[in-house]
């Protein structure tokens, strides 16, 4: 008998894709009853006995699964899941300097709504600096990005819009409180009035950050700044979330719960770009996957596809071989 | 070819450098883990010494090192000093040779001279030492790596001293020699007093680190109180500020009764050396320092100056000792108290407000920028009014003529330059999140104007006080204090555009945890240096003119305006173009901070 990652619901040994929640992953290994992993990844019915589980994970969320009926039927574009072109970089170039290496050499890909993009790669292959080129933070050399039909070079302020972003390093307005910083980027993305109660609300069911919200964010701890970067960064709805490393000093149950904010998001028709090096994370999370190496794409994956065709593909075995083979130079 | 290799030899050569300094302080790291923790480790001194001036010597690395700032800095220092060295040497000159009891004494002049003198060292360098025993224990962002390394508190305090007492021994150094080298121009001196100078340099951070660590706790713990009441700490570091420049009017006034006197000498009559004697007579350290380098009492100045140095130095070391283990915890822990409304304002702003608001929390929320920029435009007008006040008489004693409207502006203009010199951070200040705003949906105007606009807010204010406070005192007529209003405004938005250009051009982002900018750049010397030009050129120009005119007997009168106007117009149109001139290429493009 299998189990779904996702849903947890029990799977027929040759099911592919589960019939609860439509999540093709269900062939990732699953882990032992009673472990904290298999809370975790597994659903409720896979947590250990109440005196061995500590309290915050007894507590997580699972109506909240991806991936659900419901959230399909919600989704405006049905069975094809995914919509119009959000995202499109065509022959990306980017460098620091006249002088330096190419940090990104001619990368290319495209995220439609409903979409979740990884972008992978190892420390330094160039994934944070075309996310970065993506948001308009850096300039580039060469090529074309155009968000939701804006290019970020002609019409930056009607590209930025359209985005929501979180960087590396959790960059925030330390010397505001939480309710400053939403304050602030509400009005910078011009969220009406009414609304931003109402959204608030949302956001700090997802994210838990609770009464800190009214400190300092200078006393905030890692974690922290990193809910409530994600948290300006969704005031305004964005048409695509942006995301850089997101799942990096989050504890685990906030984890889960963007995971599957992630999944709901997309699903009212947003698009979701991530980068990560994480690999579960991203075979998780991800339908498609840009693999960048030294600056350069070298692949671009079809998660769902491939999971569809093999079932036991190790995506962290093969990104760890593909990396070899280059290191070899085969 | 040839030239690449040799680079390249040379990287490996420096990397190669790098990785065996790397291993020494990993090998000191390794010895201190494995050896008993009680002892001081004199290599893991030496590694946390090395790590200081490393990091130290890293500003001057090419690519990193801004020459034409080191270079200002280095000329406004040597001016600063040459400018003491002339006037001092001039009043060393005219005080010797006062008599008592109908006669001169050199001895007794001397002494009071470098009692006088050393206490305001004493006093510089203990507030100089407070400040460093602050950030080397309380705030220097190694200390949080310390903290989780296996080197024992002993073994750190004696780093964290040893790099306190060699900043105080370079003051010292500067300070000392500075004095003693123009007192011995003036007078003639023997080769003792040299070895007692340089002794003295030795011996006076002892004395100083001393009292400082007496202080620092205290500090540490009113700065612990007022970090986050931001209200109060405005209140109590304006007032601080307030009551300085009230000093520095009262030493203004004395200046000007000095001046406007008949003479040096008949000011320090029989009463004032009295007086000057019995003061000089409580000062101590200082006072048993003098009597060493006069020679009037050397024996009773060097068991002084031992005792002191003692005492000194065994307080400093059971102070620091003690506080140490505190201040390495404070600098991990980070509790903010919930002061504010626990509300989601639901007001929506326009950008450009929300960057005002934005900017303004920055600053305020931030205790050295609240004090250079909020507390220093608050006390400007009476900068300004203290300094009219003397100069206005001054001229008036020394020249037989009036000109407190240009001398008015003039003023009004220097000092709006000097408030003014906070902008040149307007930048910088930002950090990573310049980035962030760039990625927002905010139009490259807003960002710049929103930054200008607070400045000119700030500066407005300060500038209105100054002229309500010139017009209330009976310096200026309404319409001239009218005038000068607009002018130093017109004057310090070209001051704040220049500012903020040249910071967007050389920007350099701060790299410590909090992101505030602890360190003076070339950017806030060369705004120093073209702000002051730029109140000479206008506001010094009318002065120098209206002087010229009313000594061949004519008026200047309504050329006053038109000359300080246009001159003002023109400065500020081109500041505009300078501050506007390829800037959307420019934003659009911006790769630099240096992070």
């Amino acid at each position: 008998m299998k189990y779904c990652t996702y849903c947890g619901a029990a799977l027929d040994d040759k099911a592919v894709v589960c019939p609860r929640c439509f999540c093709a992953t269900n062939t990732r290994p699953i882990y032992q009853k009673g472990s904290v992993r298999g809370a975790l990844y597994c659903g409720p019915q896979f947590a250990a006995p109440v005196v061995n589980i500590p309290q915050p994970l007894q507590q997580i969320p699972y109506t909240q699964t991806p991936y659900t009926q419901t959230a399909y039927a919600q989704s405006p574009y049905g069975a094809d899941r995914f919509g119009k072109e959000v995202v499109k970089v065509q022959g990306l170039y980017k460098r620091y300097s006249k002088k330096a290496d190419w940090a990104v050499t001619d990368v290319s890909f495209t995220c439609r709504e409903g979409e979740i993009v990884g972008l992978l790669g190892h420390n330094g292959a160039g994934k944070s600096t075309t996310l970065k080129c993506l948001e308009g933070m850096l300039p580039y050399e060469r090529g074309e990005i155009k968000i939701a039909g804006y290019d970020i070079r002609k019409q930056p302020e009607a590209a930025k819009a359209q985005m929501g972003f979180v960087t590396d390093n959790h960059a925030t307005f330390i010397k505001m409180t939480g309710v400053q910083y939403l304050n602030f980027m509400a009005d910078v993305y011009e969220v009406p009035s009414g609304e931003r109660m109402k959204r608030l609300k949302e956001l700090d069911a997802i994210f838990q950050l609770g009464k800190p919200i009214s400190n300092l964010i200078s006393s905030y701890s890692h974690g922290m700044r990193q809910k409530i970067c994600m948290m300006g960064s969704l005031i305004h709805r964005p048409k695509l979330w942006i995301l850089d490393e997101p799942m990096t000093g989050l504890d685990p149950r906030t984890m889960r719960a963007v995971q599957d904010f992630m999944h709901r998001y997309v699903a009212e028709g947003n698009a979701i770009i991530f980068s990560s090096h994480a690999l579960n994370t991203v075979a998780k999370l991800c339908d498609r996957v840009v693999l960048i190496r030294r600056g350069r794409q070298v692949n671009e994956l079809d998660v769902k596809s491939i999971y569809a065709s093999n079932p036991n593909f190790d995506f962290e075995e093969y990104f760890l071989r593909n990396e070899q083979a280059e290191s070899e130079g085969k | 070819m040839n030239k690449q290799k040799v680079r390249e030899n040379k990287e490996r050569a420096a990397r190669a450098a790098e990785a065996a300094q790397a291993a020494e302080t990993a090998q000191a790291m390794e010895t201190a883990q494995t050896a008993e923790m009680s002892g001081v480790k004199p290599r893991i001194v030496k590694a946390l010494l090395r790590k200081g001036r490393e990091e130290r010597r890293s500003m001057f690395k090419a690519g990193q090192f801004d020459f034409f700032g080191f270079l200002l800095r280095l000329l406004l220092a040597a001016a600063i000093v040459a400018l003491f060295v002339i006037f001092f040497g001039r009043f060393v000159g005219v005080y010797i040779d006062v008599k008592t009891d109908g006669k001169t004494n050199l001895v007794a002049r001397a002494t009071e001279l470098f009692t006088i003198l050393y206490s305001a060292v004493i006093l510089g360098m203990v507030i100089g030492g407070v400040g460093q025993l602050g950030r080397e224990l309380f705030s220097a962002d190694d200390m949080k790596i310390f903290s989780a390394m296996p080197i024992n508190a002993r073994t750190l305090f004696i780093a964290k001293l040893l790099s306190v007492y060699k900043a105080q021994f370079t003051i010292a150094v500067v300070a000392v020699m500075t004095v003693n080298a123009t007192f011995a121009w003036k007078v003639g001196v023997t080769a003792a007093f040299w070895v007692i100078s340089a002794a003295m340099c030795f011996l006076l951070p002892l004395i100083t680190i001393g009292i400082a660590a007496v202080i620092v706790p205290l500090f540490q713990a009113v700065k612990r109180f007022l970090r986050e009441r931001y209200v109060l700490l405005f209140i109590v570091i304006t007032a601080l500020l307030g009551v300085g420049i009230w000093l520095y009017s009262i030493l203004l006034g004395g200046v000007k009764e000095l001046l406007l006197g008949n003479s040096l000498e008949d000011f320090f009559n029989e009463q004032v050396m009295n007086a000057i004697a019995s003061v000089c007579s409580y000062l101590y350290p200082a006072r048993w320092l003098a009597g060493i380098i006069a020679g009037s009492d050397p024996i009773w100045g060097w068991v002084g100056l031992a005792a002191v140095a003692i005492v000194g130095i065994t307080l400093s070391i059971l102070i620091i000792r003690r506080i140490l283990v505190r201040a390495l915890q404070a600098r991990n822990q980070s509790s903010s108290p919930a002061l504010f409304r626990n509300s989601f304002i639901t007001v929506r702003k326009k950008k450009f407000v929300a960057l005002l608001k934005r900017e303004f929390l920055l600053i305020f929320r931030t205790p050295s920028y609240m004090f250079s920029y909020f507390s220093v435009a608050f006390i400007m007008p009476l900068m300004v009014y203290f300094c009219m006040d003397v100069g206005a008489s001054l001229i008036d004693k020394l020249v037989g003529i009036d000109c407190k409207l240009e001398l008015a502006l003039f003023l009004t203009i220097l000092f709006g330059a000097l408030t003014n010199i906070f902008c040149a951070t307007n930048i910088s200040r930002d950090g990573e999140m310049f980035y962030a705003v760039k990625a927002m949906p905010i139009n490259f105007k807003t960002v710049f104007f929103s930054k200008i606009a607070l400045c000119l807010i700030v500066t407005a204010i300060s500038q209105v006080a100054s002229a309500v406070m010139l017009f209330a005192s009976g310096m200026t007529g309404l319409a001239n204090a009218l005038f000068i209003c607009v002018i130093g405004l017109l004057f310090s938005f070209a001051t704040i555009a220049v500012a903020t250009r040249y910071d967007f051009n050389h920007a350099k982002f701060s790299t410590e945890d909090d992101g505030e900018i602890k360190e003076s750049s070339g950017t806030v010397s060369m705004v120093i240096v073209v702000g002051m030009l730029l109140s000479f050129v206008v506001g010094g120009v009318v002065l120098l003119l209206n002087i010229l005119f009313q000594l061949r007997g004519m008026a200047l009168g309504y050329l006053t305006y038109i000359i300080s106007g246009g001159l003002v117009l023109i400065v500020a149109g081109l500041a505009l173009f300078y501050l506007l001139f390829r800037l959307k290429k420019k934003y659009y493009e911006f790769s630099g901070g240096g992070i």
